[in-house]
């Protein structure tokens, strides 16, 4: 008894110091990664520019200039004009928008279905976990490429073709978050506060929503970086094919497409290079920044 | 073991059959029939075209047609390619030996790399070397194939003239000549090491940061405390125990191969089954698409088999039951 009130007055007279929250050591961690700061910081001007790109230049994209085919880098045009007269460094800022905003689409798309089924999954268990793994197995088994190929050949001039390019791949591309997620959750629910949380009455969507998904949110940030880059790749080489976006609609991958003509590939470096170092650029900051992030969120590393 | 890797087999069967369900779905969404694509519709009388069609049986019910192709397809018969007008079977079968070439060469090439690369830089970690490698490393692993395809042909093909930039073998060689199979690797080489890169990438780590993790463990101690020379040490007992885990790569190496094989090909112009899938799709080719997409999904639930077999053959504890 005596021991209780002297620790009471001990905690009274030392004002309980706040320990910092995992989201802010992570933070903290991570601002201190040189690395990961250049590479999101590089991240967010090409977003910035790409987003701003109407504003930036006047040229028309879409517009074809037999006039001046294939110039090479000058004042006027920075980057020169590809095979159809148009600008590059034009075509390069716009097709910024295209690639980043169906990298982001799918990421979250990818993000959300693998979140919902992975966790649903992990919660229940039993038959429903088995029935959705197995459907998630069924998923992970098609070869992603071959798919992706066939079911845009299949929609393609029903639908808008990026939403095409976009569904198309955030269906196939799940499998992996949603087992990540699930395996988390079979972890996180043993603990008591989810016993406790369900005995007070907490529905099940209650309980992976606000106690659940909070504790695993620092994988699934993780895992939400990686699959950006992935999908900046998909996109970017499925266009590169010629089976992603719509030829007429800029992206850094149908700029690429243009390499696929050995005149362009060995004389006209100014077209493909470009979006080839841009593409390798962005995905290896994304790379990066996904490094710091899992560093940060990971309590063993000493940073 | 046995009995695990051949209830592994069994489960394939139903996973088999769905995806073909899917896979024949999918083909006959596709737009138009192989009829549509190689009869001008103008003067070709549609009353032919329809008594084809009946011939053909695409008015049949869709089940029916699926079980009149799959039974086909079990008894090896997967019918005669719309394009070139023969067996679909003779088509792949032209190609198939190019693409197995080059799957073999990148998992060679790889080996070979990523063994010199990972065994030296886990031996000396942390030096100016092994910084060099991880870089590499890292760009390997974060370029995506087609840029580092178009990259290589544009410095060993056009710049330095190492290597050719398209094709599987030179023209007006005598098939089997020594000079024959020469030119075929020289043709591989460089598609080859493009498909591997990825792996090279992720080989070369993993053996290193194996081998790092080895040195500091108690046989190795053992090892140095009676006098072992360090090479031994590392050539002989380090190097068995890290080499091992290696082979559970292989089996992703097969699915990575698959939809490698679509991009190189397709860059390097190389004759190949990739290749020929894209070319299914442009000319709507639907008896070798669909015989191609079966093959390669068939692969890739090989590819996932072997690698859940070997992850228990190497490591007992993760074998599931």
């Amino acid at each position: 008894m005596e021991i209780a009130t002297q620790n009471e007055k001990n905690v009274l007279v030392t004002p309980p110091k706040k320990s910092l929250s995992p989201f802010a050591i992570a933070r903290k961690k991570f601002v201190k990664n040189k690395l990961a700061i250049i590479s999101l910081l590089f991240l967010l001007i090409v977003t910035i520019i790409s987003i701003l790109a109407p504003y930036i230049t006047t040229a028309d994209i879409t517009r074809i200039n037999i006039g001046q085919m294939s110039l090479e880098p000058s004042g006027k045009h920075w980057l020169g004009t590809d095979k159809s007269g148009r600008d590059v460094f034009t075509r390069l800022l716009y097709g910024g928008r295209i690639s980043l905003l169906v990298g982001i689409s799918c990421t979250l798309f990818v993000i959300f279905l693998g979140t919902l089924i992975g966790s649903i999954s992990g919660y229940f268990g039993g038959a429903v976990d088995s029935l959705l793994m197995r459907f998630t197995d069924f998923i992970l088994n098609f070869p992603f490429l071959v798919f992706v190929i066939v079911l845009n050949a299949i929609l393609f001039g029903k639908v808008n073709g990026l939403w095409v390019l976009i569904g198309t791949i955030s269906l196939l591309s799940w499998g992996g978050i949603a087992r990540i997620v699930r395996s988390k959750i079979l972890a996180e629910k043993e603990n008591e506060y989810i016993t406790a949380a369900i005995s007070i009455g907490c529905s099940p969507a209650k309980v992976i929503i606000k106690h659940l998904l909070p504790n695993i949110l620092s994988t699934i940030i993780v895992q939400a970086t990686i699959t950006f880059a992935t999908m900046i790749v998909a996109e970017t080489g499925l266009s590169f094919l010629g089976f992603g976006v719509p030829q007429e609609i800029p992206s850094w991958g149908n700029m690429l497409n243009s390499a696929n003509e050995p005149d362009v590939l060995q004389f006209k470096l100014w077209i493909w290079v470009p979006p080839a170092l841009i593409i390798t650029i962005t995905i290896l900051s994304i790379n990066f920044i996904g490094e710091g992030l899992k560093d940060a969120f990971n309590p063993k590393s000493k940073r | 073991m046995l009995k695990y890797a051949f209830r592994r087999i069994l489960g394939m069967i139903p996973m088999l059959l769905l995806t073909s369900i899917v896979i024949f779905t999918l083909a006959k969404l596709m737009p138009g029939d192989s009829l549509s694509g190689e009869i001008d519709p103008r003067n070709t009388n549609p009353e032919y075209i329809a008594e084809m069609r009946e011939k053909l049986g695409y008015n049949d019910p869709l089940p029916q047609q699926y079980f009149r192709w799959i039974s086909g397809f079990v008894e090896g018969d997967f019918g005669k390619s719309t394009r070139f007008k023969i067996d679909v079977s003779e088509v792949i079968g032209e190609r198939l030996p190019n693409t197995i070439l080059l799957g073999f060469s990148s998992i060679l090439i790889t080996y070979i790399l990523a063994f010199i690369m990972g065994s030296y830089a886990g031996r000396k970690p942390y030096t100016l070397t092994d910084n060099l490698i991880g870089g590499l490393n890292y760009i390997g692993l974060a370029i995506p194939s087609f840029i580092a395809g178009v990259f290589a042909i544009f410095f060993f093909s056009f710049t330095l003239g190492w290597f050719p930039s398209n094709g599987s073998v030179d023209i007006g060689v005598t098939e089997g000549t020594l000079e024959w199979w020469l030119s075929r690797f020289h043709h591989v080489f460089l598609p080859a090491v493009v498909l591997g890169l990825l792996s090279t990438a992720s080989y070369t780590q993993f053996l290193r940061n194996d081998i790092i993790e080895n040195s500091r463990k108690d046989y190795v101690r053992t090892a140095r405390a009676k006098g072992t020379p360090e090479r031994k040490i590392y050539n002989v007992h380090i190097l068995r125990n890290s080499i091992i885990p290696l082979i559970t790569f292989l089996g992703f190496d097969i699915v990575a191969i698959i939809s490698g094989a679509i991009i190189t090909e397709t860059i390097f112009t190389y004759p190949g089954l990739g290749q020929l899938f894209l070319q299914s799709v442009g000319t709507r080719d639907y008896p070798v698409l669909l015989t191609l997409t079966m093959l390669f999904s068939f692969l890739t639930l090989i590819g996932n088999l072997i690698a859940d077999v070997l992850y228990g053959v190497v490591d007992p504890r993760i074998r599931l039951d």
